[in-house]
């Protein structure tokens, strides 16, 4: 990191060199071989805890077939011996299984949007690296005994089931504000929506991770499933607790500065990177390493962090925003494989699409905001697009390659701000300038906001099953367009700031210059 | 293998508790009663003969030396509950009767009170049965252990309404002699042959029930084929490679060279990771 700093300053001496590629030089030479394990360690973290979650949502079909009686039933004819045909009925038939399968999502989602507000504050007052291997591991371990111990012992219970899961969503929800606090910590606001852009891809790789090694193990049963993903979450703690630094401070380097006042101009948003002059590095160092000794951080209230300017707007906005994009998640295929009569692995393959577009759209946007230094007019922008994108989406006619092209702009345009709003701005959000040094508030706001996100999804997976049993498809996407336009209405305040703020900037740096 | 071995294992002495808590189940306990019963006792016997040879090919290499003892011994209690049977009337085998016929028309078949028996797979069952004239008014579950039986007579006992079910798992049975207050288990359809003299009911040469074009036959879910599970009676068994709750599973997961690959990669990466991130670190 030391070297770093040092090549940033040769260049500054050298007038020879293109300013461009000075800049594309530091910005690669700034981030040390920590950096990189913290953004893979961090990154495969979430992704793993995503694949676990996607290992529940692919052997539905496998579970409920496990929790009924074989359907042919009548006096006739009866499908013997009763040990492999008829000897479990937890559930009548498929549909109350499937119902029940849903009820667990559900719980799912509430008990980790209300575990986000908790863990989050927790996670700022504790070792996070310990926080996050706890979550991990632990959660790691109820999913083992719902899915594989059950099985082995045949013993199926509902109560049991809803209990176990909403435990796993408690402890599953402490890991995200502990890894976007973490990556906070290391990577700076300059260049954080491009880095964070592309690093909230791991849920994304999380899914496919976990359709991949679900499926693969599959015909062994279901319980395999589960026992593959959940050890392989297990040692990714393990790992963690061996591997990973929360914070530079850990091996004394100096956090990352939150520069945000000069960050108009296109050469301002490179200027942190390259004007760190030898003398403000080791002042810089030097109070860290001072203000480690005299005293820790204090941590933030949870009120006092919902207080702080921007954190309110954001996670009502993203409240809004999750459930359209969860939404997504967790009925594309159906809708796809119910409206145009497409199979089910085809649907299941074709919505990757929308995550994919999600993955582009969260590092290209995060490049733009990182560039113009504000990033609420490029989620409006956005989100604007993106009430046509569903609009013309819901309209796609029955073609897999339009279908897939549309689907890939509108999770450019949905998936992309999600991604943003519950990374980069929860990470700007925590370590803005008015808490700065004094107080660690990073996981808590991370918490606030993703929680509140989790509540707007949970709400919407009720809600989606609602409007389209009783009005069809068509509604849930006038539905998730009204949804949509709320996200931008709650963003708008924010947009009148930060423009406001640029126009002054642009204003003062005239006058100056 | 070895769980499989273990699960039969235990439903034989399921079985047997259920036995003894219950010595006769008549018709007037709960059907649902009277079926568990029989699938444990039918389990018991022919399941675990027919599952024996493999079990004792598995033993050696999956359930260990001790293991392999225990089954030895449920093995052996589950045969001698099964020729209780062969002293319930007194007397031996009656002369020029079909079972005393068959019996003896085979050498190696080994005679014991009203029994013949032979051996299946390391254990001896029950091949003929005569309970002629053995004042039996109902059927127990003590009889269902002579599901191995080939000639079976019950003529002259003062037997009313067996149902069908009772000669579930009767897969050998040839010649069934009954009272003629008796139909023939499963229907004419299920018998190539029935006659009927003075004072009793013969059936013989059962049909097979999964390709028996005279009735409708079952249709085994995916993953399962049809078995004959004695007159008139299939059931659907796991294909060869299926197991477990309907026959969901295939194969088994290699659990050792999964974990055994999991620890290696975990191991590795979290030493690297100490060594290149944490090794600096200071302890605050």
């Amino acid at each position: 990191m030391k070297e770093s700093f040092k090549g940033g300053h040769r260049t500054m001496a050298r007038p020879s060199f293109s300013w461009r590629h000075a800049a594309n030089r530091t910005f690669l030479s700034k981030y040390s071989h920590h950096h990189i394990a913290v953004f893979l360690l961090t990154f495969f973290s979430y992704a793993l805890l995503h694949a676990s979650r996607k290992t529940f949502s692919n052997v539905k079909v496998s579970l409920s077939s496990q929790w009924t009686s074989f359907p042919f039933n009548s006096s006739v004819f009866k499908v013997e011996p009763e040990e492999i045909w008829r000897s479990i009925h937890l559930f009548p038939n498929t549909a109350t299984a499937t119902l029940f399968l849903g009820l667990l999502d559900t719980i799912f989602l509430f008990s980790y949007a209300v575990g986000l507000f908790i863990s989050g504050v927790i996670g700022d007052r504790l070792n996070m690296r310990w926080v996050l291997s706890f979550g991990m591991c632990s959660s790691a371990l109820v999913m083992f005994v719902f899915g594989t111990v059950t099985e082995w012992l045949h013993f199926y219970n509902k109560i049991f089931y809803c209990t176990l899961w909403s435990m796993n969503g408690l402890l599953q929800s402490t890991c995200w504000p502990c890894v976007v606090a973490i990556m906070g910590n290391w990577f700076g606001k300059a260049g954080r929506g491009f880095i964070f852009g592309l690093w909230s891809a791991c849920a994304s790789v999380g899914n496919i991770l976990g359709a991949f090694l679900a499926s693969s193990v599959l015909l062994y049963g279901y319980e395999y499933s589960f026992l593959v993903t959940t050890s392989v979450q297990f040692a990714g703690g393990l790992i963690v607790v061996f591997g990973l630094l929360t914070s530079p401070k850990e091996v004394g380097f100096p956090e990352p500065a939150e520069e945000d006042e000069n960050a108009g101009s296109e050469e301002d948003a490179h200027r942190p990177l390259i004007i760190n002059s030898d003398s403000d590095e080791d002042e810089q160092n030097h109070s860290v390493e001072a203000s480690d000794l005299v005293r820790q951080p204090q941590a933030i209230g949870f009120l006092q962090a919902c207080c702080l300017p921007g954190v309110l707007l954001y996670s009502l906005a993203y409240a809004c925003l999750k459930l359209v994009n969860y939404s997504f998640f967790f009925w594309l295929p159906f809708y796809l494989s119910n409206n145009f009569d497409w199979k089910e692995a085809e649907a299941d393959q074709l919505s990757i699409w929308y995550d994919v577009g999600g993955i582009i759209g969260g590092t290209v946007q995060g490049l733009i905001s990182d560039m113009l230094g504000k990033r609420a007019p490029v989620l409006t922008v956005s989100l604007v697009l993106a009430v046509g994108a569903l609009y013309g989406y819901s309209r796609s006619p029955n073609n897999k390659p339009i279908n897939a092209v549309i689907m890939t702009v509108t999770g450019f345009f949905i998936g992309g701000p999600s991604n943003i709003i519950s990374s980069a701005i929860s990470a700007d959000l925590g370590r803005q300038d008015m808490i700065k040094d004094s107080s660690e508030a990073l996981a808590t706001v991370t918490g606030i906001v993703d929680g509140t996100g989790s509540i707007g999804a949970a709400v919407g997976q009720f809600l989606v099953s609602l409007i389209q049993d009783q009005l069809g498809w068509m509604w849930v996407f006038y539905f998730f367009i009204l949804m949509t336009s709320l996200t931008v209405v709650f963003i708008t305040p924010l947009l009148v700031r930060e423009i406001s703020a640029l126009v002054q900037e642009r204003r003062s740096r005239i006058l100056a210059g | 293998m070895g769980s499989c071995v273990e699960e039969e294992a235990r439903r034989c002495g399921d079985g047997k508790k259920l036995r003894q808590r219950r010595p006769d189940v008549g018709e007037e306990s709960s059907e649902r009663h009277i079926h568990t019963e029989r699938a444990l006792a039918i389990l018991s016997v022919t399941t675990i003969n027919k599952l024996a040879s493999k079990a004792m090919a598995a033993a050696g290499t999956e359930l260990g030396w001790h293991g392999y003892c225990l089954l030895l011994a449920l093995l052996a209690v589950c045969e001698v509950m099964a020729q209780q049977v062969c002293s319930r009337c007194p007397g031996d085998l009656r002369n020029g009767s079909e079972v005393a016929s068959f019996c003896h028309s085979n050498p190696k078949l080994e005679l014991k009170g009203r029994c013949c028996l032979r051996k299946q797979d390391g254990s001896e069952v029950i091949a003929g049965l005569d309970l002629w004239n053995c004042s039996l008014t109902h059927m127990d579950t003590e009889l269902q252990n002579a599901s191995t039986v080939v000639v079976l007579d019950l003529s002259e006992n003062p037997l009313q309404n067996v149902s069908d079910s009772f000669f579930q798992g009767f897969v050998y049975l040839q010649y069934l002699a009954l009272p003629l207050t008796l139909d023939c288990p499963g229907g004419n359809v299920s018998w190539e042959n029935i006659s009927v003299d003075t004072s009793e009911r013969i059936c013989s040469q059962q049909k097979d029930s999964c390709n028996n074009t005279a009735q409708l036959t079952l249709l085994c879910p995916e993953n399962s084929l049809c078995t004959p599970d004695g007159p008139g009676m299939s059931q659907c068994l796991c294909a060869a490679g299926f197991h477990g709750y309907k026959c969901l599973r295939e194969g088994s997961f290699p659990t050792i060279m999964f974990f055994g690959i999991l620890s290696f990669v975990t191991a590795t990466c979290s030493l690297l990771l100490w060594c290149t991130q944490r090794w600096k670190v200071k302890s605050s």
